[in-house]
C-alpha cells in the first residue's frame, strides 16, 4: 500500500495565534449580519414548513409517479426495465394480460418501496415508454408505518406532475 | 479431413460437413434464423452469409459444403454491410415491441441487431399491421407481427412431428404463419417450437408474462416425468421477499437422450416443484415439529430394526436407493422397489415412455425386487412400512398390511391421518443425483435448489441415521457405490459431466 505524505500547514506564528483567522472569519459573519438587518427580504433563509421552496427545477428528482395514456389508462406495459436498472431493488412488478385491447400487458402489482428507494433516478432514465417519472416535486414523504412507504399502482398513478402533466 | 481458414486462422472441418455447422463448433459468431442443426438448412433467411475467396457474391454458410483449402471471410466491411441490409429488411416490419414481448433478452433480432445492425431506421412508410397474440393452441402464443417467416417451426411440424399443423399463408410481406382453417396445434411435442422459434412470434401461453428471461439462472437438471430422462434446462429464480421459484423448463441438447427437443409434459412437469408441496411433518396426524419427527422416525427405526420394509420409490436417485439397500442390510430389514407407474397410451415412438419414473433401472443394477410378488413375500411379518419418495398407501393396504406405515415425500397427500409418521422431504430439483435411464445412460441431476421449506434431504437423513457423514453424491460412490460391478469403469467425476452408457452383459 503506497503512502500519501500530505504536507502540514499552520506552524507559523500568525497560525498559532489563531486571532486573525478568527476575526478574518467574525468580517465574513458580521457583514453578512449588517446586510441582513439592513434589508431583511433578501434572506435565503426559508422558514420551512411554512414556507414551502419555489425553486424545485423540472430536473429535480422526487417520489415517482406513472404516467397516463392519452385516454387516461396507464402507460406502464411491465416491462421490468425499471426494475432490472433499478440499483436497491426496490421496484416491485407483477405482470398481467391487459384485457382492454389498448396492449397486451400491464402491471397488476407496481411497488416502490420508498424506505429502499435512493433517489437516483435510474428507472425513469430506463423506461422505454416514458411511464415512470420522477417529477412529482414530492422531495419530503412521512409516514408513521413503514408499510405506508411503500407506495402501490394506484398511489403511483394518482401523483401529479409538479408542473402539470407534459 | 478438410483446412480451412476463417478469418485468417486454419479451422480442421470435416469433409462434406455444412460451412456453418463447422463455423459454429468452432466457435465462430454466424448470425442465423432459419437454420438449425435438427431441422437442416432451408436457406430463406440470407443472415448467414459470409464471404468466400473465389466466388463473386458473399454465399450462405448453411447451404455451402465444406470443400478443402478454402478461404472464408467472416467479419469485414464488405459482409458486414451485407448483414446490416438483410437485417434491416428482416426488421422493416417489425414491431419492436420488445417491452412487451416475452423473448427479449434471449432474441435473436436483439442479438444480431447488437452485433450487425446498430443502424437508424430509414423506414417512412407505415409498418405492414399483422395479428397479434393468436393462440394456436398446444400452450404455444403467436404474434405474426414478430415472425421473420424462418419457417422452423412449420419445418419442425413437417419433419420432426409430421403432423403438419402449421404453414406459411399469403404472398409476400404479407404471408405469415398460421394453422389450417378450424384446425389448432396441437402434437405433445409443440412446444418445442417456442425454443426453435429464434424471435417472439412463438412464445409460451404457460411462462407469458411471469418472468423477464434475464432474471431467471438456468441449471441443468435431469426430467423426472418418465425413463427417457432428458436433458433440460431449469430456469428459476428467488425474487427478493419471496421463496425460490423454478418459472419453466427448458431443452438441454444431448445427442444420446433427447436431441434438442422434450415433450410438453417433460416441459410443463416444472409444476410440481412449486404446487401441493408437503409443508410440515405429521405424526399420527397431527402437525409435529419438524425436527421432532426426525428424531421420532430415527426411534421408529431403531424400534422395529429388522421388522421394517423400505418401499422405495424408482424416482430416487441411484445413490439414494444405495444408501437405503445399505440402511436395510444393516437393520436387517427388507427393501423393495415395487411400483405401478405405468402409462401405455403414455409410449411413443420419440422420447416418451410407457414407464413413468426415471430411475427403475436402478433397481435392477442394485440387485432390489420390485416385482408384486417379491412385495408380498416380504412384508409378510413385516410392523412398519416406510415408503419413501411416494404415497401410495392404499398399495400395501391392499396386500393386507396392518401395521405401522411411514411416508418421506415431498407431495401433499390426503391420508395424511392414518399414518404414524409423515415427513416432507425435498423435491427432484432440490437434491443432486444420478439417474439410471430405459437406454442405461447413466447422467447426473445438478440441479440442487434451495427452497426455503422445512424438508429433508434424504441422503443426509441417511447420513444421520447411519451415522456416518457422508450427505454428498461423492461420498457415496467413494462409499462403495463407486464399487459396484455395474459401475467398474465409471468415474464420478465423468458421470458429473456426461453422459454414459452401463455396459451390460
Amino acid at each position: 500500500m503506497g503512502i500519501k505524505i500530505v504536507p502540514r500547514y499552520g506552524k507559523s506564528l500568525k497560525d498559532r495565534l489563531y486571532l486573525p483567522a478568527i476575526f478574518s472569519g467574525m468580517k465574513t459573519t458580521m457583514s453578512h449580519f449588517a446586510k441582513n438587518l439592513k434589508d431583511t427580504s433578501n434572506i435565503k433563509t426559508e422558514c420551512y414548513p411554512e414556507m414551502q421552496p419555489t425553486d424545485i427545477t423540472s430536473r429535480y428528482r422526487g417520489v415517482h409517479r406513472l404516467t397516463h395514456r392519452d385516454d387516461g389508462s396507464i402507460r406502464c406495459v411491465a416491462c421490468f426495465m425499471c426494475a432490472t436498472a433499478c440499483p436497491s431493488d426496490c421496484i416491485f412488478i407483477e405482470a398481467t394480460e391487459r384485457e382492454d385491447g389498448i396492449d397486451e400487458k400491464m402491471p397488476s402489482l407496481f411497488n416502490i418501496d420508498l424506505l429502499e428507494c435512493v433517489f437516483c433516478g435510474g428507472c425513469a432514465e430506463a423506461c422505454p415508454c416514458d411511464a415512470i417519472r420522477m417529477d412529482t416535486g414530492i422531495f419530503s414523504f412521512v409516514a408513521t408505518k413503514r408499510e405506508d412507504f411503500v407506495l402501490n399502482r394506484e398511489k403511483l398513478l394518482a401523483n401529479k406532475a409538479f408542473r402539470g402533466e407534459l | 479431413m478438410a483446412t480451412i481458414t476463417v478469418d485468417g486462422k486454419e479451422i480442421y472441418a470435416k469433409d462434406d460437413a455444412t460451412l456453418i455447422d463447422e463455423l459454429l463448433a468452432n466457435g465462430v459468431n454466424i448470425p442465423h434464423f432459419c437454420y438449425h442443426p435438427s431441422l437442416g438448412k432451408d436457406g430463406n433467411c440470407r443472415m448467414c452469409m459470409v464471404e468466400i475467396e473465389g466466388k463473386k457474391r458473399p454465399q450462405i454458410a448453411c447451404d455451402t459444403p465444406v470443400t478443402d483449402g478454402m478461404v472464408i471471410r467472416t467479419k469485414g466491411e464488405n459482409i458486414a454491410r451485407v448483414k446490416r441490409q438483410i437485417l434491416e429488411l428482416e426488421l422493416i416490419n417489425h414491431p419492436v415491441d420488445c417491452p412487451i414481448c416475452d423473448q427479449a433478452g434471449e432474441c435473436s433480432l436483439q442479438n444480431y441487431y447488437m452485433d450487425v445492425g446498430l443502424y437508424d431506421s430509414r423506414l417512412d412508410t407505415p409498418k405492414n399491421r399483422k395479428k397479434k397474440h393468436i393462440d394456436l393452441g398446444a400452450n404455444v402464443m403467436l404474434d405474426r407481427e414478430r415472425c421473420v417467416l424462418c419457417t422452423r417451426c412449420v419445418r419442425f411440424t413437417k419433419n420432426i412431428t409430421k403432423t403438419h399443423e402449421l404453414g406459411v399463408v399469403v404472398r409476400n410481406d404479407h404471408s405469415y404463419i398460421s394453422t389450417f382453417p378450424g384446425t389448432k396445434l396441437s402434437n405433445p411435442y409443440a412446444m418445442n417450437v417456442i425454443d426453435l422459434c429464434p424471435v417472439g412470434a412463438l412464445t409460451s401461453k404457460d411462462f407469458r408474462f411471469h418472468q423477464r428471461v434475464w432474471f431467471l439462472k438456468p441449471l441443468e437438471a435431469i426430467c423426472d416425468g418418465c425413463s427417457r430422462g432428458c436433458s433440460l434446462f431449469v430456469d428459476h429464480n428467488k425474487e427478493k421477499y419471496k421463496d425460490d421459484v423454478v418459472y419453466r423448463y427448458r431443452p438441454r441438447f444431448n445427442k444420446d437422450i433427447n436431441g434438442y427437443f422434450i415433450c410438453d409434459y417433460g416441459r410443463l412437469s416444472y409444476k410440481k416443484e412449486n404446487e401441493n408441496r408437503l409443508l410440515n411433518a405429521y405424526i399420527r396426524g397431527m402437525e409435529s415439529e419438524f425436527e421432532y419427527a426426525l428424531l421420532k422416525m430415527e426411534r421408529l427405526l431403531k424400534r422395529y430394526n429388522s421388522k421394517t420394509l423400505f418401499l422405495l420409490s424408482p424416482t430416487l436417485s441411484l445413490e439414494e436407493i444405495y444408501r437405503f439397500k445399505v440402511l436395510s442390510q444393516k437393520l436387517g430389514a427388507q427393501i423393495s422397489g415395487f411400483d405401478e407407474n405405468f402409462d401405455e397410451n403414455f409410449e411413443d415412438d420419440m422420447l416418451r415412455k410407457s414407464d413413468k419414473t426415471p430411475n427403475r433401472k436402478a433397481f435392477a443394477y442394485l440387485e432390489i425386487k420390485d416385482d408384486i410378488d417379491s412385495l408380498k413375500e416380504q412384508i409378510k411379518d413385516k410392523d412398519f412400512v416406510l415408503l419413501v419418495g411416494r404415497d401410495d398407501v392404499e398399495t400395501i393396504e391392499n396386500l393386507g398390511f396392518e401395521g405401522s406405515v411411514g411416508v418421506m415425500n415431498y407431495r401433499d397427500f390426503k391420508q395424511k391421518d392414518k399414518l404414524d409418521i409423515v415427513i416432507p422431504t425435498v423435491s427432484h430439483m432440490s437434491r443432486e443425483g444420478c439417474f439410471i435411464n430405459c437406454d442405461n445412460f447413466i447422467q447426473f441431476s445438478s440441479c440442487k435448489i434451495d427452497k426455503n421449506l422445512e424438508a429433508v434431504n434424504l441422503l443426509s437423513f441417511l447420513s444421520t441415521i447411519l451415522n456416518d457423514g457422508k450427505t454428498t453424491c461423492e461420498d457415496v460412490w467413494n462409499s462403495g457405490l463407486g464399487k459396484m460391478n455395474f459401475l467398474k469403469n465409471i468415474k464420478f467425476k465423468s458421470v458429473k459431466t456426461n453422459t454414459i452408457k452401463i455396459e451390460t452383459k
